[in-house]
């Protein structure tokens, strides 16, 4: 069945029965899913630029469902795109406690990764893990768009292996973000 | 109105002003013999068009100290062999030695004259305070709080001198010579 819906639409159509499909449930709501990821629109360095080539014309992230969305409350994903400093930390921690659940986070670049070339500064978070849970790491400094894009490649199949019966968060997830006022 | 006609034009009002060993490029470059003579020389420059502070920043001298904290490898030049000690003082700018001193400047542009001053100052190291310059340049204001914020220099009579950059659980001035950090709830 689920190769008749991504391939033949049009046989459907055609099927006894009419337009009525079986299938099960985590299909339907994971193919929703990851069709159609919306990051949070906030960039924190250089890496944002290569984000921005991401969304513009010529790589077109539109056409793999991600259109930026300007609140959290509206983005499934959350794109961490630059050196994060410490000062930077505690609002990053809001926008994912606002966002709804289920929720992602793609940690793009070195700094975002584990510091990167500021891992002994006095000022950066040596990596956007030690605060978020983190789905997919992308190497680079900075990362090319079609790095960002496959990021997300990645991330569509681990969402379509995802299960409600196994409950809403993977085990990272779980885990939760860092309570930093602990 | 060239370099040299506004630097005569500025001698006849301050006698005790004098040309910079070292100049910032090739800007007109001034060195003040103590630190209650930045009001009225600011103001002289207001005066005769110079409009814009453009830039206020500070140095500390101390050169490289007995590493700690965050530096991993004590000999940080690659192309040393193991074991071998840095090359500390020949690495100091000629006519700039390391020593225990603060180096302050402020740079000042008039569009008019199509003209730049730089003004410098060196203060002791421990406990500087200077005049602030807030109530003749607005510009000032963030720019101050900065060069306190990351090297402790006190600008007096600045209206708001918190805080600017580091974090409120920062502690201390991160880019004086002599910093050690003070592990905070991001360091692991």
């Amino acid at each position: 069945m689920a190769m008749i819906l991504e391939k033949l639409p049009g046989l459907t159509k055609g099927l006894p029965g009419g337009e009525l499909l079986l299938t099960t449930s985590d299909y339907f709501i994971d193919l929703g899913r990851r069709q159609s990821m919306w990051p949070m629109t906030f960039g924190l360095a250089c890496c944002a630029i290569e984000m921005m080539a991401s969304y513009a014309s010529r790589l077109d992230f539109d056409r793999m469902g991600v259109i930026p969305r300007a609140s959290p409350r509206q983005a499934d994903v959350m794109i961490v795109a630059g050196t994060v400093c410490k000062k930077m930390a505690e609002p990053i921690l809001e926008i994912y406690h606002q966002m709804p659940e289920p929720r992602f986070v793609i940690s793009m670049g070195s700094c975002a990764n584990c510091g990167g070339p500021y891992y002994d500064s006095y000022s950066v978070v040596k990596g956007v893990d030690r605060i978020v849970p983190v789905d997919v790491y992308i190497a680079g400094c900075p990362p090319r768009p079609e790095a960002l894009q496959y990021a997300v490649v990645k991330l569509q199949e681990k969402i379509a292996k995802m299960s409600l019966k196994k409950g809403l968060a993977t085990s990272q997830q779980e885990k939760g973000s860092r309570d930093i006022n602990a | 109105m060239t370099q040299d006609e506004f630097f005569a034009k500025l001698q006849a009002k301050f006698p005790k002003l004098e040309k910079a060993a070292a100049p910032v490029k090739d800007y007109l470059t001034v060195r003040l013999s103590s630190k209650d003579q930045i009001e009225p020389v600011a103001q002289f420059l207001k005066d005769s068009g110079f409009d814009i502070l453009d830039m206020l920043t500070a140095t500390d001298l101390l050169g490289p100290v007995d590493m700690k904290g965050f530096i991993r490898q004590q000999n940080f030049n690659p192309f040393l062999p193991d074991g071998a000690t840095p090359e500390i003082e020949s690495a100091a700018t000629a006519g700039y030695p390391y020593r225990p001193a603060m180096d302050l400047l402020w740079s000042f542009i008039s569009v008019e004259n199509k003209l730049r001053v730089i003004v410098r100052l060196e203060q002791p190291r421990e406990g500087t305070s200077v005049p602030s310059l807030v109530p003749m340049f607005k510009s000032a204001d963030w720019q101050e709080r900065e060069t306190f914020d990351l090297l402790g220099i006190k600008f007096e009579g600045h209206p708001n001198l918190t805080k600017i950059l580091t974090p409120d659980f920062t502690v201390g001035h991160p880019l004086r010579k002599d910093y050690v950090h003070v592990k905070d709830r991001f360091d692991e």
